[in-house]
């Protein structure tokens, strides 16, 4: 790790602004994928702050008439629809890792825990679309109807799932997956393909304000389906939340929706996914 | 550059030295960002003297100083919106603007004044912030604190964020590799920063 630890000791001149465009635009990049950095440099900022109010010097009175002028003729520029700038630059991109695409073979129907209620045409949609597919699909089908549930019916579920949380990583066929996330953070994910389930959790996640939270997807050729709404993180740690009814073909993704949850993952494909787990 | 020039000291006073004027202005510019012509009257109060001062550090010409602090002003109007309290203070963020925008005007007009800067900067006084303290204690504490640094890091902090050169700039002017250099200034600020107290 010599190049990170080399691109990190820029941050002295980054934050006196000593430094070349080149460099600078290097060490956003850095920026961009290292909370502790980050906060480091909000810090020294801070330190810096101080050494220009030790020069302070008030200006000619006849500036602020000017400037009040000036900012009277000035539009104001609107806040971004993406406050989060380390989201903005999370490039739409396969995640390294991947696994064996799941053997299609038949799959024991499990019984189906909650959700009463009539599915939205949407979900009977995607229903559909199973139920025309193999089998396994089906089975699959009558899964993701249960995960795709009510947010509130899925945290509750998600927070009263350890059992199946162990189920899953101890299972037999238990694959560890681990990664760095653009953005800021890491993200583990325990996949076991005989039960179609996987374990989520991440590390250090960037923080988002409150009107916003991160939302797992299944995405794949049945079409979208919400995990979850991941809860807020705890000293740092976010999950851990099951994705149950996985099918071959699907992607794990995760995106920043507004905090009461999308239907869909807002504006794909050009929603930042900084995770893309190929099923 | 005494306290006659400031007179109203209470106004220059950086707001980070009081908690309740950092949260005004935190407050302050939430307003600004929704166009409010009031809350952007007291925004420039609080920021107008440091911001002007930094600069004039920085560039020098009054003339100049006065164009790129109306800049940095405008900046502060029109990207208000910007401002996210979770990622440092308001005033951290105003200095970061003004800062820049300072060592951008030198750089950007540095390759034809090179000369006459290089041979400026042998008339720059390392301990600079001294000659501009006076009353304030602000200043005395920043300036106790630059004290407390090596002579090398004070060099450093001095040429990078007073004199607006890059650190391989001063590593060249110190006659010290550039890693080195990179160091110093790491350490320094952080060092200044436990110094100074600052919360991060």
């Amino acid at each position: 790790m010599r190049h990170t630890r080399d691109v990190h000791t820029l941050a002295g001149p980054y934050a006196m602004d000593a430094i070349s465009p080149p460099d600078r635009a290097r060490f956003d990049r850095h920026l961009a994928r290292c909370e502790d950095c980050a906060r480091e440099i909000a810090s020294l900022r801070e330190a810096t702050a101080r050494l220009a109010a030790a020069a302070a010097v008030s200006p000619p009175p006849a500036l602020k008439a000017r400037v009040m002028a000036a900012a009277a003729a000035t539009r104001q520029r609107p806040p971004e629809p993406e406050p989060e700038p380390a989201l903005r630059t999370w490039p739409l991109r396969t995640w390294p890792l991947r696994t064996r695409p799941v053997r299609t073979r038949p799959v024991r129907t499990r019984p189906v825990r909650t959700r009463q209620g009539r599915p939205t045409p949407s979900r009977r949609l995607a229903m559909a679309a199973g139920a025309v597919a193999a089998a396994a699909a089906v089975a699959a089908a009558v899964v993701f109807g249960v995960s795709n549930g009510g947010m509130q019916d899925q945290l509750s579920q998600a927070q009263a799932s350890s059992q199946q949380v162990a189920a899953v990583l101890t299972a037999r066929d238990a694959t560890m997956m681990t990664g760095v996330v653009r953005g800021g953070g890491t993200v583990t994910i325990v996949m076991s393909h005989s039960m179609r389930e996987l374990v989520f959790t991440a590390a250090a996640l960037h923080a988002l304000p409150a009107s916003r939270g991160y939302e797992l997807w299944l995405i794949g050729p049945a079409g979208d389906r919400a995990v979850i709404m991941l809860p807020p993180a705890r000293h740092g740690m976010t999950g851990p939340v099951v994705a149950s009814g996985l099918r071959p073909g699907d992607h794990l993704a995760l995106t920043a929706e507004p905090a009461s949850g999308a239907a869909h993952p807002a504006g794909r494909p050009t929603t930042p996914m900084m995770l893309d787990v190929v099923l | 550059m005494t306290a006659i020039d400031r007179p109203d000291p209470d106004r220059a006073r950086p707001s980070t030295a009081e908690p309740g004027a950092a949260a005004d202005l935190t407050t302050c510019l939430r307003l600004v960002a929704r166009g409010d012509a009031d809350a952007f009257d007291t925004v420039y109060d609080h920021v107008a003297a440091t911001v002007f001062g930094i600069v004039r550090r920085v560039v020098r010409d009054p003339a100049q100083s006065e164009e790129v602090t109306q800049d940095v002003l405008l900046e502060v109007w029109r990207n208000a919106a910007k401002f996210d309290p979770g990622r440092g203070s308001a005033t951290a963020w105003v200095m970061m603007l003004a800062h820049r925008r300072a060592v951008d005007r030198v750089r950007s007009v540095q390759k034809e004044t090179e000369r006459e800067r290089r041979t400026a900067v042998a008339d720059i006084p390392f301990d600079e912030v001294a000659e501009a303290v006076e009353s304030s204690l602000e200043r005395e504490r920043v300036r106790r604190c630059l004290g407390s640094l090596t002579e090398l890091q004070r060099e450093s902090v001095t040429l990078a964020y007073y004199g607006g050169y890059t650190y391989s700039q001063v590593a060249s002017l110190l006659g010290v590799p550039s890693g080195t250099i990179k160091t110093r200034m790491r350490d320094a600020l952080i060092r200044l920063r436990d110094c100074l107290g600052v919360a991060s």
